[in-house]
């Protein structure tokens, strides 16, 4: 913005509250992108899933994008707030600035926010493609969930009948989840690896992901359901690909 | 008004006896024929209504008994309140004489017209004011009740049924507070004289308007007592046709309040359209009224469809209907589209107003021009125009349409556009102003801090692969204060505090409203930081127990949201100490250039002695220079 300025009336810049709007905007910017990025990283924890690294890639990447127009706007707040305050009773005298308008700086907003919404449509976009392919990868395994009021059932079904509560998963395998319910409606969230589709009683919804790290996580549903909502959740326990053969079999199951 | 005062008075010389019924019937008379009816109502409905069918799954018979019982709460009310006798009258030939017209506008009538069907604009927007206060009181007690449930560690503290129904009722009698908090008291006090009229386009539906919202709210209070709204704001199918009686209460208030706003939003639009003095061309139209308009246009599309929702989750309860029942071939998924339609761009009715109000009180208080009002008018009417386009962001994860989702990110990304046109003409007039430190000043201040947040954490939101781990989770309960609470109360209350004195004639006291200023800010922020944090780490929302992990989190919210409740009770003070006996305000206090600090306080029942000549815009400050 001040490069604007600059192009506009090249002594702008040699004026002090110029300058020190300059400053400010950058210390902003780092400040909120490093904070943000930062903040985000420590809250969403270590992710579980290729989706879960990648929507933690992007909020950071849309916190750095979206740094600068904050700093700038903080910092103009800023420096206007220090430069000239008055209080009491009786307005200050009118000010002396008395720009209307600058189309040029109108201008210039504009292509910056119509850039960075571009940015923000367009990799969102891709990301969003390839999670909408990944649906038909052909190796994937299949789980059917079923939600009621108020607890989750699995049902592998690529392995036989085998039926369960928590929900096991063989790590780095893509699986597909195909979400129904039999009441009202619920949400399938596994949050540490940032996945989330309604079951819809009367439909089957689709989601998938490809869990990457062996541990215990946890399965809530994310839309209210009435009385027990909050005690709708359940863990997915993530390991090898031998343990999870082992555990269909002694489920019953057939390995796939 | 004036329209109809000039016209002829037919029966003048029978206004006698007609005199004494209208000034016979007040908020009393509505009350006792109002309860009178619905007790009738449900008497005969529960005598002579069939028996639910045996063996069915459907079971009708309460919801009808409820329900009737209710349409009979509103006709007695509406009858009660003397709505009906204006249109009477004029279908009988014998219309209101000119001295019914001046009891009408609550001449010479003093705290009486308050209580009545009075059609001054001025009186509608103080009794909205006092409507909006009680109704943020109600879901400010519902807010505290959640915290106080939430900050004890793990929560539990109160039944999940109740729980469920304290969210659901704070959530919707939250936005209604908010759909009505700038457009009620100040587009209806204000506005007329700030466009240079003498009353509204049609004051009788002004009145009308406002007293259908006091016929709504009964009806979801008594939700409390009929087993709750169990199901949040959005009363999502099937959940809400299996839930409790209190849902009919729920049905009915947005009926009836879904009536109130459209009738209001044709009003203020046609007044706007209409009556702007002499000389207020589009570009001298402060931007106020750009906001107000953009707000209450935007609810007419929208409220409409919110009324149709609700009578067919009516039909779904009382009369076995299946429009959302996929047993009988129906789907959630319409309700979800019907409900989101109007809902997403009712965010921007409550925000718009919000904004414009603060875009009107910039130049006032920086004392220098609007900063490209043309920007600031193509701001508003982007959003307005875009927001009809974005519903489906809240269904990214229903599994509806998922070949939609791609379309409405980019619907949903591409309003940060005119809303960062609006932050330019703020930062841009405030850019070397002299500051005048008022509370509406620092407001300014505050909108552009909670609405920067709330405008990048919705642009996570909007991307449908981050809204995979954030959907349905407290990050969206926290987005959605931000910049419902953060930036449009914050501009309603800077609003209550820069025309308090034109609306009561006294000063608002300066330290209450920097006292609670900082009090509500503050609290304000700690409490959704606190919020955003718990959501991030997978927090889902409502509800009323949750994962150790989360206890620090929601402690920290609760201790901002007492420092809230706290700031709104020192707030309240100031309203109350500063109407009874605060200092007697000047006819312009703030040195402002729009026209309604041109009338006397208190303003005149017909506001101006001569309708005024608009020569020029209202943001001629600044010093001619260069």
């Amino acid at each position: 913005m001040s490069d604007m300025e600059v192009q506009k009336r090249p002594s702008v810049f040699k004026q002090k509250d110029v300058r020190q709007t300059a400053l400010l905007t950058v210390i902003f910017t780092v400040v909120i992108g490093y904070g943000g990025a930062l903040i985000l990283g420590h809250v969403m924890g270590p992710s579980a899933s290729n989706s879960m690294a990648t929507t933690i890639f992007m909020m950071r990447a849309f916190t750095w994008a979206s740094a600068p127009i904050a700093g700038l706007v903080a910092a103009m707040a800023v420096t206007s707030l220090l430069a000239n305050r008055h209080s009491g009773d009786l307005p200050p005298p009118d000010a002396e600035h008395q720009i209307r308008n600058s189309p040029r700086l109108v201008a210039l907003w504009l292509v910056v926010s119509s850039v960075l919404c571009l940015f923000a449509v367009v990799w969102g976009s891709i990301v969003l493609q390839e999670e909408d392919e990944s649906l038909f990868t052909a190796k994937a395994l299949n789980v059917s969930v079923t939600g009621q009021q108020w607890l989750w059932n699995f049902d592998y079904i690529d392995n036989g009948t085998v039926r369960s509560a928590n929900l096991y998963l063989p790590v780095n395998r893509h699986v597909v989840f195909h979400v129904t319910s039999k009441d009202v409606i619920h949400s399938f969230w596994i949050v540490q690896m940032g996945i989330k589709i309604d079951a819809n009683p009367g439909y089957v919804t689709e989601t998938s992901v490809t869990p990457t790290r062996i541990g215990i996580y946890d399965v809530r549903c994310a839309e209210l359901c009435g009385l027990l909502h909050a005690n709708m959740q359940t863990k997915v326990h993530v390991v090898s690909q031998a343990d999870y053969d082992a555990w269909i079999q002694s489920n019953g199951g057939k390995s796939s | 008004m004036t329209t109809l005062m000039d016209r002829p008075a037919a029966a003048a010389g029978h206004s006698v006896p007609k005199k004494a019924l209208i000034e016979r019937l007040n908020i009393f008379t509505a009350f006792g024929l109002g309860i009178v009816m619905a007790i009738l109502f449900w008497y005969l409905a529960r005598t002579f209504l069939p028996e639910n069918t045996p063996g069915s799954y459907i079971k009708t018979r309460h919801d009808q008994e409820i329900l009737l019982g209710m349409i009979g709460w509103f006709i007695g009310f509406m009858v009660g309140i003397g709505a009906l006798i204006g249109p009477f009258r004029w279908m009988l030939g014998r219309d209101l004489s000119h001295d019914e017209h001046m009891f009408y506008a609550g001449k010479d009538q003093g705290i009486k017209r308050y209580l009545r069907y009075t059609t001054d604009h001025k009186v509608v927007g103080i009794q909205y004011l006092v409507t909006t206060m009680v109704i943020f009181g109600i879901g400010g007690i519902l807010a505290m009740l959640i915290r106080t449930n939430l900050g004890h560690g793990g929560g539990g503290l109160i039944q999940p049924q109740t729980y469920n129904a304290i969210v659901g009722i704070h959530g919707i009698i939250m936005i209604v507070g908010t759909i009505i908090m700038i457009t009620g008291p100040f587009g209806n006090f204000i506005m007329p004289i700030m466009i240079g009229a003498r009353d509204m386009a049609f004051p009788r539906l002004n009145a009308l308007s406002f007293w259908l919202l006091v016929a709504a709210i009964p009806p979801i209070l008594s939700s409390f007592l009929l087993g709750g709204i169990t199901t949040g704001w959005s009363a999502y199918n099937p959940l809400a046709s299996q839930a409790p009686a209190g849902m009919d209460g729920y049905i009915m208030f947005i009926v009836i309040f879904a009536l109130s706003t459209m009738v209001a939003g044709a009003n203020i639009t046609t007044t706007v359209i209409k009556m702007r003095a002499k000389g207020m061309t589009w570009n001298r139209t402060p931007i106020f009224i750009y906001g107000l308009v953009a707000s209450v246009a935007l609810a007419l599309p929208a409220f409409p469809v919110f009324f149709l929702s609700q009578v067919m989750s009516a039909m779904e309860r009382a009369m076995g209907s299946t429009f959302y029942d996929v047993r009988g071939g129906g789907s959630g998924w319409l309700y979800e589209n019907l409900f989101w339609i109007m809902g997403h761009p009712e965010v921007y009715v409550i925000l718009i107003p919000a904004v414009g109000a603060l875009l009107e009180m910039a130049p006032v208080f920086t004392r220098r021009p609007l900063f490209s009002f043309n920007v600031a008018v193509m701001g508003i009417a982007g959003i307005s125009g875009l927001s009809i386009l974005v519903w489906a962001h809240h269904m990214y994860m229903t599994g509806w349409a998922p070949r939609l989702a791609g379309p409405f990110m980019l619907t949903t990304e591409l309003i940060s556009i005119p809303t960062g046109m609006l932050f330019l003409v703020l930062i841009g007039t405030l850019w070397r102003g002299r500051l005048w430190m008022t509370m509406p000043t620092a407001s300014i201040y505050a909108l552009l801090f909670n609405f920067m947040i709330g405008g990048i954490t919705g642009i996570y939101l909007s991307d449908v692969p981050i809204d995979a781990a954030l959907h349905g989770t407290m990050f969206v309960t926290a987005h959605f204060h931000y910049t419902l609470m953060g930036a449009g109360l914050t501009g309603a209350l800077a609003s209550l505090v820069y025309w308090f004195p034109k609306m009561t004639g006294r000063m608002f006291d300066k330290t209450l409203s920097w006292v609670s200023f900082w009090l509500v800010q503050i609290g304000f922020n700690i409490a959704f930081i606190g919020m955003f944090m718990v959501g991030l780490a997978g927090q889902p929302r409502r509800v009323e127990a949750y994962a150790a992990i989360f206890s620090r989190g929601n402690l920290i919210t609760t201790m901002g949201a007492y420092t809230i409740m706290i700031g709104m009770l020192v707030l309240l003070y100031g309203v109350i100490s500063s109407w009874r006996s605060g200092a007697l305000a000047p006819m312009n206090p703030w040195f402002a250039k729009t026209l309604e600090w041109t009338v006397p306080n208190p303003v005149p029942l017909e506001n101006f002695a001569v309708l005024p000549v608009v020569t020029s815009d209202a943001y001629g400050y600044g010093k001619a220079i260069s």
